[in-house]
């Protein structure tokens, strides 16, 4: 089990650059748009993300292992345009109401629902579900192992490599401000409209 | 506007036509030094002679009647319709190598939003010894000259997109739509693009700008394949050429510019190493004549009715001509050079030192296609 951990780790580690190309426009919105001048807040935003995501690591690698086991070797087509236009919805909508002012219905409003807090927990685990080329590779190394738990301890390691390559994104959260916040929401808007679109042109080739 | 304000706009006063000349000289020396070097290379050097001498006259122009927007306008427009002259009559005619346009190294709009992009090349470059992949560092110290003699100026001296926004806008008499009720509200898109195409870009490793909104790519030939793709593509593309051409006519500002140039967001953040800065006087009254003049939506009211100018202000001085108090100054950091007397001694103000720098720089930058836009048009002209 340590083995199958460090060959995940040595895969995330070797690839982690594209995970974090990848999350990057997801994540990095967010944090601007919601973020705060505090090192504590954002850290705590960074970590749901980062729970989110595996999360959804840790439902692939249950779904490979069985997928595995019963001898199908193949992801259903609609899986990846399906998360990143779930993705680029969740990032559109959330902007929508932020961008028209206080005054809007507001998602996010801290008072609104403990439910909507968690947002970042549901980004990082729809960017889970979008499969990158490392995350395709961890992929079919499972599908091969056909194993529960030793594709969580896989998982488990490739989740451990790539978040150290994406954390480098809370580095310039702790001078945000009300302007960044501002320029954030537009960028989550802009970049979940790009999801959004992408996802829908994905499905709409496959029907 | 305001009925306190009595004074005519337009009020900046010119230096003695002998300051002028020297002033003049001043620009056109180093502006065919530069002209002659980057036109002259491939092509007649009497066309780079006329071109600085085109600079020179604009700088006499500058120092005589005091004014800078208008004549600042006349060249920057010019400058951007050679661009668009040479460069696409090179791409029509199939023959742009024997032009100097030849060596200009990539459009400077497509360096912002392909930054992080420019970052891994270099990292690959380091590490794998890739030498020729340098070519992004050298035109990284190019831009940060530029920067630090020009900063924000750039978008309103020497861009080729941007002499065609200003120019237009400058046509019509009165906006035909006013956008000043939401204008002030999307006015940090600029940024919020920038960073957007700055993280797509770099996922992707494609220049996504280049791709998906350039408004001067009028060939097809590098957008992605049919289909979906491509038609999306063939919109945004004209929905940017319709913000670049038919906007300012219609809103007499500069539309591409002001809420979906990447540029233009990169270089509001990094003009402030620039020196330079356009101040509005203690006792301004809120009359809010420099709000409606200004193309770029870079002006509000701000506390206490005085006009608070934003980081997207790009130095134009269309606001100094506007106000009728001439309470706008070029300052540096906000400060002013004391006051000289003598003839000459008006020259010795920021507001010169800026124009020589921002007219010099911008005429070396446009020699890599004005003079040969020139010759197209002597050739054209003489068959």
């Amino acid at each position: 089990m340590p083995a199958l951990f460090s060959e995940g780790f040595l895969l995330g580690l070797s690839t982690g650059f594209y995970c974090l190309a990848s999350c990057l426009p997801l994540l990095a919105p967010y944090l601007l748009a919601e973020g705060r001048s505090a090192w504590k807040f954002n850290f705590g935003i960074f970590l749901q993300f980062l729970a989110g995501r595996f999360a959804a690591y840790m439902l692939f690698a249950l779904l490979a292992s069985l997928a595995g086991q019963a001898g199908r070797y193949a992801l259903p087509a609609w899986a990846l345009p399906l998360g990143m236009a779930g993705c680029g919805l969740l990032m559109a909508a959330m902007a929508a109401a932020r961008v028209r002012g206080e005054a809007a219905p507001c998602l996010l409003r801290q008072d609104l629902n403990p439910y909507f807090k968690r947002l970042p927990l549901a980004l990082g685990f729809l960017t889970g579900i979008n499969i990158c080329p490392p995350f395709a590779a961890g992929f079919v190394r499972l599908l091969e192992l056909a194993d529960i738990m030793k594709g969580f301890s896989y998982f488990g390691g490739f989740f451990a490599a790539t978040s150290l390559f994406i954390s480098p994104v809370l580095l310039g959260t702790p001078w945000l401000g009300r302007r960044a916040n501002e320029i954030g929401r537009l960028t989550l808007l802009l970049a979940g409209l790009w999801y959004l679109a992408l996802g829908l042109k994905g499905l709409i080739i496959l029907y | 506007m305001n009925p306190l304000c009595t004074i005519e706009p337009g009020s900046e006063k010119g230096t003695t036509a002998g300051a002028a000349a020297v002033f003049s000289l001043l620009v056109f020396v180093p502006a065919l030094f530069f002209a002659s070097v980057i036109a002259g290379r491939e092509i007649s050097r009497y066309y780079a002679l006329a071109w600085a001498l085109f600079a020179g006259g604009t700088a006499f122009a500058i120092a005589y009647t005091g004014r800078v927007s208008a004549w600042r306008r006349l060249f920057f427009s010019l400058s951007a319709l050679a661009f668009l002259f040479h460069f696409k009559s090179s791409l029509i005619t199939g023959a742009p190598a024997p032009s100097c346009f030849a060596d200009a190294p990539f459009c400077h709009i497509a360096m912002a939003p392909y930054f992080l992009n420019y970052l891994r090349q270099q990292y690959l470059a380091l590490a794998g010894g890739g030498w020729a992949l340098w070519g992004p560092l050298s035109l990284g110290a190019a831009w940060l000259f530029v920067t630090l003699a020009l900063g924000r100026g750039w978008c309103s001296w020497a861009c080729f997109y941007g002499g065609i926004d200003d120019g237009l806008s400058a046509l019509p008499g009165r906006p035909l739509l006013k956008i000043d009720g939401w204008a002030l509200k999307v006015r940090d898109l600029p940024a919020a693009l920038l960073i957007f195409l700055l993280l797509v870009s770099l996922a992707y490793a494609l220049p996504v700008y280049c791709l998906w909104l350039c408004p001067f790519k009028l060939t097809g030939s590098f957008l992605d394949g049919q289909g979906w793709h491509r038609t999306a593509q063939y919109a945004l593309l004209l929905a940017a050429l319709a913000a670049l051409v038919i906007a300012p006519l219609l809103t007499k500002k500069r539309f591409f510019c002001s809420f979906l140039c990447p540029f233009a967001a990169w270089q509001a953040f990094w003009g402030r190493l620039n020196p330079f800065r356009l101040t509005a006087a203690a006792d301004c009254n809120g009359c809010r004549a420099c709000v409606a003049a200004c193309p770029m939506t870079a002006i509000k009211c701000g506390p206490g009715g005085k006009a608070e100018i934003l980081a997207y202000c790009n130095l134009c001085g269309q606001c100094l001509d506007a106000c009728p108090r001439a309470g706008l100054r070029y300052t540096v950091f906000g400060l002013e050079l004391p006051a000289a007397g003598g003839a000459l001694g008006a020259l010795l103000s920021v507001k010169y030192f800026y124009v020589f720098s921002a007219l010099t720089l911008a005429t070396a930058f446009s020699s890599l296609w004005a003079p040969a836009a020139l010759r197209d048009l002597v050739k054209l002209i003489g068959g």
